[in-house]
């Protein structure tokens, strides 16, 4: 092993608008090692990757490649310094072929600048079968399973012949017998000499791949370990630090009558192998109770939500009763009025209006409560405003400042308030923690909790089973579309709800 | 504390209304110019001299312009984009000749007498095209939200259609009525009214406070900000985004007609060949420069108020320097303040505008020359009347060697970093 370190991260600094995703961060990385970055979603993991991979060009700090200090100004600067990145949303042009992903930037052409698409499906076929893929090189991208796909990802890398490899929780959509093939291409690819940098935060794949484990936390470093030296155990407690053992939310809550009632729900998947998202799922939900539903990305959490808030594509089959009458919503608008709100899980996409102000993003919701003879009461859209600022306590240094000024927890308590103006009896929060930070994500429990007290009844999804394990009452597991599991709260444990969760159809 | 509320709420207007301000500055200083440009070279200047005739000119310009630009600053606000108003100007303006045409008493060689159709056909002709205009919005918003077209391609084949739907649909009617032509006259007595340049002015600035309103104090209005801005999240936030973009093309489609029949009644007369060719993109571009973003979202009424004054203020500055056509100049100018408009407020956006180079790489080099062309040509096309070719070769030079320096600068900077 040689003595300089292939990568060394000196006091890398990423400050956002209100958040500091990455304080003071160093860390070298061994030539040759599988080295591990584990911490929970919000931790730094994917910021530092992205500052390493050129993706995110402003920062403070240095990074040094084998000695040399380096700064790159895009991916592909870090593509030519041999450090290629695999992330967790895949980076393909869905509509071409995987060969002319694999080439695309620097596609083989022959005499006259023409395609030489010949060499390059050779070489794609070579690629993959090294990587026990069988997939066509001209077969289309988007049209592959994910697991696919990134091995796709992958070979991509080794023709670039990349020397540094950053895996950005590479197997949370994969399944079992894909997660073994990805074992395989990993050690396949540690004896060719390929340093690894492993994003995940999965004690089982951390302690089975890695020679070293760096934890992070809030954006800190807390600290780099030897994998002979530590345990499982260690490693989880050092991520989640002290913050989350202090909830105590108490079982007390009292659950009440049904409120709402799913039967044989299904969703149709047009032009699709699986011709389902969601196939005859029937649940039902109390008032005061937090239901979980757990699953891996593409199991159907969202797509669940969507149905019962009238936004899916396809309206979907099957039987909704909220208290006890039918319903069947053709848009969010109707779901609005009967009582269901639903908090995005995309919150820049599909959950804050980036150019307004925190004021107009909480009463989007409910301005027809604030309208006086046609026109919007400016002051008692602030009156509204003010009691949601001040009830779910969002930092902000007032109601006229921008949206995006705020940190993440706090766009998100901006998002829980408007939905709570409209009063809603059945709240769907969609992975409502996803890059909140752990102290806002125990406010955030806590205020789950509080709303069940007061009567609401509360659907939860998260890809953080300890997330769901700390607050659901009760837990439904979803996998490909079905519904595999459901556990009380006394039964429920990690082990029994991956089980379910990766159970095949 | 009181009066640290005052600064605060003087701050926040004037960041507000960044836009509409910097707007009135540069009017100012156009107007400004322009006389004393007119000063310098001829010793007398037209805005000083006529200053009431000139007004009257400017502002039923703006009027005509702005009526429709407002519908256009609607749905762009809205996220969307309207391309069919020029065609929708004249095919309203059409429409509404050819129902006053047949409303009209038959003249003693039995064809209809389009001067004299009396109060109540106008009104019934203009009522009918407002009709034609709610229509025309809403093939519109039943392209786009039902059967998918993105608003580019719905809009852009009604610009295509409507104009010529207008030729064949004049020349069908009026070969019905006897005697067939492609421009229908509208020269009747009371319709002539409508020509007077007070009721253009009167109408922008009845419709700018209704779109003010509308969009500054109404829940619609807030909620097609909200549309324009994230509408996955509007429509998530359980808005109803089809019946706001129904709302909004109507707005764009009625605008535009009430337009086609105040520039049918200047004209006295729609024909489909001239009348308001490439209009929308005039509305369009009075709108960015009044401050709205195409991405949707951004943007407020008093601005694109401004934006048109501003177009028209500066159009009419350059026919008064140069003494020619305005019509000539119209494309060139909108063009160039779309460009400056956009640019700037990249520029803001990104922040330090003064440390970005302007003409990196080879790309930088080749566009210098073509730039230095473009600037002599301009100048020599101004000023050859007085000045011949000289005065646009030289000034293509000076600019060329300019900008070669400032890509100099910017090298050795980049160099030195």
């Amino acid at each position: 092993m040689a003595d300089t370190p292939i990568i060394s991260i000196k006091h890398a600094t990423k400050r956002y608008p209100g958040v500091v995703a990455l304080h003071d961060v160093s860390v070298d990385i061994r030539q040759g090692e599988l080295h591990s970055i584990c911490g929970e979603n919000g931790a730094g993991k994917s910021t530092l990757m992205k500052i390493l991979s050129g993706v995110i060009t402003e920062y403070d700090g240095q990074i040094e490649i084998r000695g040399e200090s380096v700064s790159f100004r895009g991916t592909r600067e870090a593509e030519a310094c041999g450090l290629s990145i695999i992330h967790q949303e895949l980076n393909l042009v869905e509509e071409l072929s995987a060969a002319a992903n694999v080439f695309l930037g620097r596609e083989h052409t022959s005499g006259l600048g023409l395609l030489n698409n010949r060499q390059m499906n050779a070489e794609t076929s070579e690629l993959l079968k090294q990587l026990e893929c069988d997939v066509h090189p001209q077969a289309i991208a988007g049209s592959l399973r994910v697991g696919d796909q990134q091995l796709l990802e992958i070979a991509k890398a080794l023709s670039l012949n990349s020397e540094i490899l950053i895996m950005d929780e590479p197997t949370s959509a994969l399944t079992e017998s894909e997660v073994e093939r990805l074992y395989r291409v990993i050690d396949h690819l540690r004896e060719k000499g390929v340093t690894i940098l492993y994003i995940s935060h999965k004690m089982d794949e951390v302690f089975r791949l890695s020679d070293r484990i760096t934890v992070l936390r809030d954006g800190k470093l807390v600290k780099t370990l030897e994998k002979d030296q530590t345990t499982p155990r260690e490693v989880t407690h050092l991520m989640v630090g002290r913050e989350i053992e202090e909830i105590d939310l108490g079982d007390s809550r009292e659950i009440g009558d049904v409120v709402l009632e799913v039967n044989n729900l299904s969703l149709p998947w047009l032009g699709h192998a699986r011709a389902w998202r969601l196939k005859e799922i029937s649940f039902q939900l109390r008032r005061g109770e937090i239901l979980g539903i757990a699953g891996l990305m593409g199991a159907g959490r969202t797509e669940l939500l969507e149905c019962l808030f009238g936004a899916s594509d396809e309206p979907p089959a099957g039987k909704i009763l909220l208290e006890n009458q039918p319903v069947r919503f053709r848009n969010p608008n109707e779901a609005k009025r009967a009582g269901v709100a639903m908090v995005t899980e995309d919150r820049k996409r599909l959950g804050i209006f980036a150019q307004m102000c925190v004021r107009e993003n909480i009463s989007m919701c409910t301005l027809e409560e604030t309208v006086t003879s046609g026109v919007i009461s400016r002051k008692k859209e602030a009156e509204l405003v003010n009691g949601s600022v001040e009830r779910l306590s969002v930092k902000t240094s007032g109601p006229e400042s921008s949206i995006t000024s705020l940190s993440g927890g706090n766009q998100q308590k901006t998002i829980i308030g408007r939905w709570l103006l409209t009063k809603p009896k059945v709240l769907l929060l969609d992975d409502p923690t996803r890059g909140v930070d752990v102290g806002a994500k125990a406010e955030l429990y806590r205020l789950m909790d509080q709303l069940c007290r007061e009567g609401i009844a509360i659907i939860l999804t998260s890809s953080e089973l300890p997330e769901l394990l700390t607050v659901s009452d009760r837990i439904l597991v979803l996998a490909e579309g079905r519904m595999t599991a459901e556990f009380d709260r006394s039964e429920a444990s990690e082990a029994a709800i991956m089980e379910a969760a990766t159970e095949s159809a | 504390m009181n009066s640290g509320n005052d600064t605060q709420s003087s701050t926040r207007f004037a960041k507000r209304f960044r836009n509409e301000l910097g707007l009135i500055v540069a009017l100012v200083i156009v107007i400004g110019g322009t006389i004393g440009a007119n000063l310098l070279m001829n010793g007398s200047a037209d805005y000083l001299n006529e200053p009431v005739r000139n007004l009257e000119d400017i502002l039923h310009q703006t009027a005509l312009l702005g009526i429709f630009a407002l519908g256009a600053a609607i749905v762009i606000i809205a996220g969307g984009i309207d391309l069919s108003s020029g065609s929708m100007i004249v095919f309203a303006g059409s429409i509404c000749g050819l129902v006053m045409l047949i409303l009209a008493p038959k003249g003693p060689d039995m064809l209809p007498d389009p001067t004299n159709v009396g109060l109540f056909a106008v009104c019934i002709a203009i009522g009918v095209t407002m009709v034609v205009g709610f229509m025309v919005g809403t093939v519109h918003t039943w392209l786009i939200t039902i059967v998918r077209l993105p608003p580019f391609v719905a809009t852009l084949a009604s610009l295509v259609g409507l104009r010529s739907l207008a030729k064949i649909l004049n020349q069908a009617v009026t070969a019905q009525l006897g005697n067939q032509v492609t421009t229908v006259r509208a020269d009747d007595a009371t319709f002539a009214y409508l020509s007077e340049w007070w009721v253009a002015l009167v109408i922008f600035i009845v419709l700018g406070i209704l779109c003010w309103f509308l969009m500054n104090g109404t829940v619609i209005g807030r909620h097609l900000y909200a549309m324009g801005g994230n509408e996955e999240a509007a429509r998530l936030s359980g808005i109803r985004t089809d019946h706001l973009k129904w709302l909004a093309y109507c707005i764009g489609s009625v605008t535009a007609a009430i337009a086609g029949v105040l520039y049918t009644a200047k004209v006295g007369a729609a024909n489909p060949s001239t009348l308001a060719v490439g209009y929308e993109l005039n509305a369009i571009a009075a709108a960015v420069v009044g401050g709205c973003s195409l991405q949707g979202g951004v943007g407020l009424i008093p601005g694109v108020m401004l934006g048109v004054l501003f177009l028209r203020v500066v159009i009419d500055s350059v026919a008064k320097i140069v003494r020619a056509g305005s019509d000539d100049y119209q494309g060139m100018i909108v063009g160039f303040l779309v460009v400056l408009a956009v640019a700037f407020n990249e520029l803001r956006r990104q922040g330090g505008g003064a440390k970005k180079s302007f003409f990196p790489g080879i790309l930088g080099s080749i566009t210098i020359p073509i730039l230095a062309i473009l600037v002599g040509t301009v100048i020599f096309v101004m000023t050859q009347k007085t000045q011949g070719v000289t005065v646009g070769i030289v000034s293509g030079v000076i600019i060329g060697l300019l900008l070669g320096g400032l890509k100099l600068t910017e090298s050795a900077r980049s160099q030195r970093t």
